[in-house]
């Protein structure tokens, strides 16, 4: 796994072009160079980010409200809680293409006609750019979800008690507990599945791959998608290869950052 | 606060909990439903508009699945599905074969050993869970063509192990320190080899975790997709990367794509229900009595 990789580095200082191989040479920082003046990475890098931060608020924040509400003792919220496991286990690109079927911009497609009964138009899921990041995103939601609320869910049923009946004895709302009680000590459950989340929104493929390919307009273009077009449809492996050592960092920096906030809330709360 | 008020507030609120429930019910299992019904439909009825939830059910798109390149006039366009299912059986057993047997001596070595760099070796194994997979797969596409490793079944069990060799050391190792150390002491003031430790008595008492890590590890190489996508070619593709054949330039085979999409989920559907079971076994049963 090393080998590969290595190579792969010295690729990404390479001009390699799968189909002028004759071209091979050491170009140095070339690729990297080129990436600044290159508008698409811009927008890429500006969607990986953006992407990332709305997938991850979304699904965190509706992940809390569906494992506070599992979490009461709600009628059904066993089976509720094993049918959850089933998008989650779920191979992401089968995910995609089930919505896809779903979400057909015609008339034809069951989204837009349930839509219809509250009054919504027609939706241009896959066509319009706007429509697109949407789509992915409740796509990458529908899978993703579960995750967070499991994992929070199986949190909230490790707290300790104590702390509660002492907040109860002193007279405390349900708000004031789960604000001062319930999610100081969820923290770190909390920061583990924003963890997790990031990382696989930075780089995620499978989804786009199967619904927009990056599209329309390059506006679903993320980082992975354009590092693979490079390699992968236009054969210039340094270019592509650089793109990847750029996620890659990125991709390193956040967990970085994300792992030492895991251990200070870790260590906070114990 | 008078008694009907509290009776209303009561009933507005049991209201609330039963439609929050519903909702989140038909978020999660209606595209599977959908899907199902989707895929038992005749071309005619998947473009009716409005969508219909009744019609004459047909196996049509079931028996293309399974009539695969064989037979029929459109034999050159239609996906191989069948092969695309054992292709998904091979790579993925033989992958998790792979990481078990080379997991088990490593996921050992960092439960119960203390070596040099230790906590990096550890850590490496961890952050492949985070890795961009583009970073990976150029230079092994590289490889593999130099190699005549691209478009293999080997090939793919050896990329597979970027997913399952970590996920595999990681799970073990910490199934492997829930067994008590007196245990092991007590066999190897027996006599016992560290070998034979590991061989008799470790292994054993550990068989539930094994199995769960065995299924777990199976399920992530079945989801796989963008390995194969660039490593793979017809003869070898999996499910994941077969199921999006049926789209085309000309056309999207729906009713087609809806059944592979059950067929490739099925395995998962039932694999996930039976973990459940072993994920509560494995962690709450354990080797400590």
């Amino acid at each position: 796994m090393v080998y590969p990789f290595g190579l792969g580095l010295y690729y990404s200082f390479t001009s390699y072009w799968l189909q002028y191989p004759n071209r091979f040479r050491f170009v140095w920082f070339d690729n990297y160079v080129d990436l600044i003046g290159e508008p698409l990475f811009a927008r890429a890098l500006e969607f990986t980010l953006g992407f990332t931060l709305v997938a991850v608020v979304v699904q965190v924040g509706l992940g809390l409200a569906v494992a506070l509400f599992l979490h009461a003792r709600i009628p059904g919220r066993g089976a509720i809680r094993a049918l959850m496991l089933l998008p989650l286990m779920m191979p992401p690109v089968i995910t995609a293409l089930m919505w896809k079927i779903m979400m057909a911009s015609t008339n034809a497609g069951i989204l837009n006609y349930l839509l219809s009964f509250l009054g919504v138009d027609p939706i241009n899921w896959f066509g319009s750019t706007q429509g697109a990041i949407v789509s992915v995103l409740i796509i990458d939601t529908w899978g993703n979800l579960p995750f967070v609320a499991l994992v929070l869910l199986g949190g909230l049923q490790a707290l300790p008690t104590e702390p509660y009946e002492a907040a109860r004895v002193d007279g405390a709302g349900p708000a004031d507990i789960l604000r001062y009680v319930t999610l100081p000590l969820l923290s770190p459950f909390i920061v583990l599945a924003v963890l997790f989340r990031t990382m696989d929104s930075l780089r995620i493929f499978d989804v786009i791959y199967a619904t927009t390919l990056g599209g329309p307009n390059e506006a679903t273009t993320n980082l992975q998608i354009m590092a693979y077009q490079y390699s992968f449809q236009w054969y210039q492996m340094g270019k592509g290869m650089a793109q990847a050592i750029v996620l890659l960092l990125l991709v390193v920096i956040v967990s970085y950052l994300l792992m030492r906030l895991w251990n200070r809330a870790a260590e906070s709360t114990s | 606060m008078t008694s009907q008020a509290v009776l209303y507030r009561r009933t507005v609120r049991n209201i609330a909990i039963a439609v929050a429930a519903v909702v989140l019910l038909v978020w999660t299992v209606f595209p599977f439903v959908w899907i199902l019904l989707t895929s038992f439909k005749s071309p005619g009825d998947i473009i009716s508009v409005p969508p219909t939830f009744t019609f004459t059910p047909t196996i049509d798109n079931y028996a293309a699945l399974v009539i695969g390149e064989r037979g029929g006039q459109y034999s050159s366009t239609r996906p191989d599905f069948p092969r695309f299912f054992l292709n998904s059986m091979i790579i993925s057993i033989g992958a998790v074969a792979l990481s078990v047997v080379a997991g088990i001596p490593a996921a050992y070595a960092l439960a119960r050993f203390t070596f040099p760099m230790k906590g990096a070796f550890g850590f490496v194994l961890m952050s492949f869970r985070f890795v961009p997979f583009i970073a990976f797969v150029i230079p092994l596409y590289v490889l593999y063509q130099q190699f005549g490793l691209y478009n293999t079944h080997a090939g793919l069990i050896f990329a597979y192990q970027l997913i399952t060799l970590p996920f595999t050391i990681w799970m073990l190792r910490s199934f492997f320190m829930e067994i008590p150390l007196e245990i092991q002491e007590a066999a190897k003031i027996d006599g016992a080899s560290w070998l034979g430790v590991l061989t008799r008595v470790i292994l054993p008492l550990s068989m539930p975790g094994i199995s769960v890590t065995v299924i777990l590890g199976f399920m992530f190489s079945w989801n796989a997709f963008n390995y194969p996508l660039m490593l793979a070619g017809r003869q070898t593709f999996p499910v994941t990367v077969g199921a999006i054949q049926f789209i085309s330039y000309e056309q999207v085979l729906w009713g087609q794509m809806a059944a592979a999409t059950i067929v490739a989920a099925l395995p998962q559907l039932v694999l996930s229900l039976m973990v459940q079971k072993y994920i509560v076994r494995g962690l709450t049963m354990g080797a400590v009595k």
